[in-house]
Formats: C-alpha cells, structure tokens, sequence
C-alpha cells in the first residue's frame, strides 16, 4: 500500500461548494423561494438544487475523492478527472437554474435548458461515480464505512436518472405517461434519493471513520453497524425502487415512501446507538470543535426526525415540509459539512505544507493553523439562526426567516474566513510559519508530488 | 493443477511473534502457478489485502477453534504496483531486516502526532536501522512521506485487528526529501 496523497482537487470542490453556499443564503435573504412562494414554485427549485448540488454535492465530492482512499486503504483511481466532472456539475447546475427561470417565466421557453441541463449533469455525476467506483471496485472486499459510500454512490445514480426523466418530460421531449406521471408525483423520491441515500447515507458512513479517528475512539464493525447499513439500504430500496414505478403507475409513492421511513428510523436508531457510543468510548476527553459541532448536527437529524413524525401524526406534513428540510439540510447536512471543512482544511493544508518539513526541526501543529475559540463562536451563531429560522417556518413568519437567514450569511462568511485564514497559515505563529522545507499552499488545489 | 505450499504460521502466532515476513518469503517462492495454503489463529485480512495486490485471490474457511485455512490462488492478473511492502517493493528487499532500534507506542497520540513522531525519530536515526511502532491504524498519509525520504516499511495489523505495526528501515538519504 503506498498510502494516500493528497486529493488534486479536493479544494477547488470546496471553494466552489462555500460559493453556492452564499448564493443560497442570499436567496433566502432576498425572500426568493420557499416561504416567499410555493414550496413547488420554480423560485424554490432553484434554492433547492443550489443547496443540494451546488453546495452540498460538491462538497461531498470533494470530501470522498480525499477520504474514499482513507476508507478503504487503496489509491484513487483517477487524479485528473476530478477537475472536468466539476466543470459539467457546474454548468449543468447553470442549465439547471436556467430551465427554472423558464418555468417562471423570466427566459424564453424554446431554448433547451432542461435537457441540456440533464445532459451534463449525468456527465458530471458519471465522472465522479466512474473515478470513485473504480477506485472502490480495487479495493474489494469493502470495510463497512465504504459500504455506506458504495450504497450512497448508488443512491445519486438514481437521484440523476430520475431528475434527467424529470428534465426530458419538461424540456418537452417526451409525453410518456409514464415519465408524465413520474414528473407529477416522483418528486418526493427524487428527493429522497438525493438528500437521504446520497448525502445522509454517505455523511452517517463517513461519520463512522472520521468521528473513530478524531477523538480516539474503536473503529465500529459490530452487529449495530451492519444492522445500520443493511437496514438503511433496505428503506432506500423499498423507497426508490418500490416509489419510481409506483410514481410512473400513478399510484403515488406515498406507501412505498412510508414504509421505506419506518425501516429507516430502525436504522437510525442503530446509527444513533454507535455515535453516542463513540462519543462515549472515546480515549480523547477533551475533543476538538469539529467534533463538539458535529454532535449538534447529529443533534439536527434527530430534530428533524421528530418534527417529521409529529407533522405525520398531526397530518400536517404538506404544510410544514419546508421546515423539516430546511433543518434536515442546514442543521444536518451543512452543519456537518461545515464543521468537517474546518478540520479536514486545516489538517490537508498542514499536510501539504509542513509533510517535508516534519521530524527535522519545529513544525507547527495542526491545531496551530486555526483558532478555536474564535470560530466556535460563529459556529454556535449559524446553528442558532438554523434553530430560529425553522421555528420561523413552521411558525409562518416569512420576514423573521429573512432575517436570520441573514444572519446565518454573517455567520457563514466569518466561518469561510476562518477556513481562509487556516489554509493561508494566518493563524501560525511567524516565527515557526515558515520552517526549513516547508512551502505555502495553492488556494485552489493541492500539489501533488510524486514520490 | 496447480499446487498449494502450506505454511502453518499458528506456532509463531501463539508464541507471539510475528509471521509476516515468514509469509513473504514463501510467497516469494512460489512458482507463478503454486498457491499457499496458510494456517493462522485468526482470519488474516490484512494479509488478503497485501497479496491482492501481488496478484492473488483468497479463498478462507474457519476451522475450529479460532484457527482459519486461507488459500491463496494466482489469478494470472499482472500484480499491481501497489504492494503493501515496503517504498521499494524489489527482491533484495524481502532479506531479512535488522531487529528495531527504537519502538514507539503511538495508540494513545492524537492525530497526526504518530506521524510526526515517527519521521521526527527516523530523522535521528542511522540508514540501516529499523524502528518498530505501534498505531491504532494504517498509517495512509505518513507511507508517502517515508517513500520521499528514501526508508522501506512493512506493516500489518496484528493479531488482535486493532493494533498496527509498522516497521520502518532508514533509507540513505536522498537530497529528494525537500
């Protein structure tokens, strides 16, 4: 095995992922979208797939072309495709938004968005499952955390081949009933497919290794974890595929989705049971923010968990929906996200700058390119505007979700800052910056230097 | 038909010694259609990893007793390059390497303090000698800072799944390191 080196472009996602990050918030300061107008219109797609795709997939991407190699102790496939994949998600995502505005009638309806948009999006998705798939596909038999990515990487495959169904029903170049049917009852699964199976599955598959690593604790391979896995793969089987074709038949996939929820909380329960074991079992006792933060996160999955079965049981979940992913997407998926970013960047750009310099005289630690009790400050101010900006929703306050969601924005831009400053080594102090051997790091990307 | 050389390794694991390069050298030895038909105390993953890079598949059976039959077949696909052993993974490396002039116990570092602690002690060490440390898991990030500075390492998990260790002979310097 000759270890893993540092992901060419793993930054360049990054960068890109915090970019689509503001402009979502800044659509919700704007009031565009979502509670502004209906949870359907095209003004919330937009927000939506600038959250999921611009945001939330490429920093996923990212995240795997690094950690995917960790998982599974075996090279990535391809250091160059990264780059090209992230340019057609890009523009695919740019089709995207533009086949919205059509919808809401703010570009001429002829042009062939929708298509376009499925078009390169599937390209883009393809490169990243080719790169990662062959990479996992060398490294068989799987551990259990990559078991999670594989079901997940499975999981975006069919997340884009719904949505391309979706873009050729609305580009107009299909009226089978069947995909018509598709388009007017599928969506849910669509979401699902996305917001559950590719970036919960991965991030709950992730957490395993990289929460295990962080604060000491025993890598989990138990009888909990597969019960986790197995049972996780079978509700987002019985979801996706029992909910597609009772979508297409027109039947709705209200059941398929129900029963596919009620074997995913049994899976989540085994989920939960490892986290708080982990965090329980842990040799490290003071652990660091990437760690406290993360908790909270978790923390948001549960909420939203609860708040989805009481809206169930009340009957209520078409009126509250948009609040339950609005905290399923910020207080979990970003809040994750951003708490992992504050770690994985400081660590990668110590790698690459001090790795030569290591063991030959002082070098800075990595807790010495961040500093902590600044930033957790604006970390515990993003969760409370996530906190604030559901109730908000579910209260029905429009303008009180505008304002903190401009808040959430300053929040968002000080923890960006704090990234910032950790990869241009801001932080170290100057007189052990810049030791003999060491080198300063590219914003955008890694150098990868052959052995 | 091809056939198996066995190697029963359960004596050096009860008496708590270390098997690999025992196995290396017999995989080193074998003709390009022979097997090895391994006997261990446990079931060796680590080891289906390292000879899946050299080539070969793996077919286990539990045998009683905690005891596992591992055969391990050539599947006739070119070995990848990436051998667990050592930075330079040539024949004259697979001779038997010197007993470890330093031991660490790294299990209870934070990361990535194993890995600073390694390089730190490889840095005062003389070329030819090996260091032996214990981690609680694969060192992935430290195996291409070794390769830049020119030192071979081999490494497994031992028998308990949990601990690694990693042994690491100093290479002659470089100049490549910068």
């Amino acid at each position: 095995m000759p270890g893993v080196t540092l992901s060419r472009w793993t930054m360049s996602y990054f960068a890109a992922a915090l970019i689509f990050l503001l402009i979502a918030e800044l659509l919700m300061v704007a009031g565009y979208g979502y509670p502004a107008t209906a949870i359907a219109a095209p003004e919330t797609l937009i927000l939506v797939h600038v959250t999921a795709i611009g945001w939330l997939s490429l920093l996923l991407c990212g995240a795997l072309y690094q950690f995917v190699p960790v998982l599974i102790a075996h090279p990535i496939h391809s250091q160059t495709l990264p780059l090209p994949a992230l340019a057609f998600l890009i523009a695919g995502l740019g089709a995207l938004i533009a086949g919205f505005l059509q919808l809401a009638g703010f570009i001429a309806p002829h042009a062939l968005c929708f298509p376009v948009a499925g078009f390169l999006l599937s390209i883009g998705f393809a490169l990243v499952l080719w790169n990662l798939g062959k990479t996992l596909w060398a490294a068989r038999p799987l551990t259990l955390p990559a078991r999670f990515v594989t079901v997940g990487l499975l999981s975006i495959a069919a997340t884009v081949l719904i949505g391309v169904i979706f873009t050729l029903v609305l580009g107009g170049l299909t009226e089978h009933g069947h995909f018509i049917n598709l388009l007017q009852s599928g969506v849910p699964v669509h979401a699902v497919a996305g917001l559950v199976g590719w970036l919960t599955f991965i991030a709950m598959g992730v957490s395993y290794r990289l929460l295990a690593m962080f604060m000491l604790a025993p890598e989990l391979d138990g009888p909990t974890t597969r019960s986790a896995l197995y049972l996780g793969a079978a509700a987002l089987g019985v979801a996706i595929l029992g909910g597609v074709p009772a979508s297409m038949a027109g039947i709705g996939p209200t059941i398929p989705l129900l029963m596919g929820f009620a074997i995913g909380l049994l899976a989540l329960g085994f989920y939960a049971r490892d986290i708080l074991y982990l965090y329980r079992t842990r040799r490290r006792r003071k652990i660091e923010l990437n760690s406290r933060m993360a908790a909270i996160a978790v923390g948001n999955l549960a909420a939203a968990i609860v708040l989805l079965i009481a809206l169930l049981i009340s009957d209520n979940v078409d009126r509250y929906i948009g609040a339950v992913v609005f905290l399923f997407a910020f207080g979990w998926l970003s809040g994750l996200g951003l708490a992992k970013l504050y770690k994985i960047t400081a660590f990668l750009t110590w790698l690459e700058c001090y790795g030569p310099a290591l063991g030959k005289g002082p070098t800075p630690r990595v807790q010495d390119l961040v500093t902590e009790p600044r930033a957790i400050k604006w970390f515990w101010l993003y969760f409370a505007t996530v906190w604030c900006g559901t109730i908000f929703l579910i209260a029905e306050i429009p303008l009180g979700f505008r304002i903190t969601s401009a808040i959430m924005l300053i929040a968002t831009i000080a923890i960006i800052n704090e990234l910032l400053r950790a990869r241009r080594l801001l932080d170290v102090k100057a007189e052990i910056r810049m030791p003999k051997g060491a080198s300063s790091a590219h914003l955008l990307y890694a150098q990868v230097k052959k052995a | 038909m091809p056939g198996f050389v066995e190697l029963d390794v359960r004596p050096i694991l009860r008496a708590g010694g270390e098997p690999f390069e025992k196995i290396m050298q017999t995989i080193n030895t074998l003709k390009p259609d022979q097997g090895l038909r391994l006997l261990a105390t446990f079931k060796p993953v680590p080891l289906f990893h390292v000879l899946g890079s050299k080539g070969y598949t793996h077919q286990e059976k539990e045998l009683g007793g905690g005891d596992w039959e591992v055969l391990f077949t050539p599947s006739g696909a070119p070995a990848s390059n990436a051998a667990t052993v050592g930075a330079d993974a040539n024949a004259k490396d697979n001779a038997a390497w010197p007993e470890p002039v330093q031991h660490l116990d790294n299990r209870d570092l934070d990361p990535p303090e194993p890995m600073v602690k390694i390089l730190a002690t490889t840095e005062a060490m003389a070329p030819g000698e090996v260091l032996s440390a214990y981690l609680c898991r694969e060192p992935l990030f430290l195996f291409p800072e070794l390769a830049k500075r020119g030192h071979s390492w081999r490494g497994g998990f031992e028998a308990d799944g949990k601990t690694y260790k990693v042994l690491v002979r100093v290479g002659k310097p470089t100049g490549a390191a910068a």
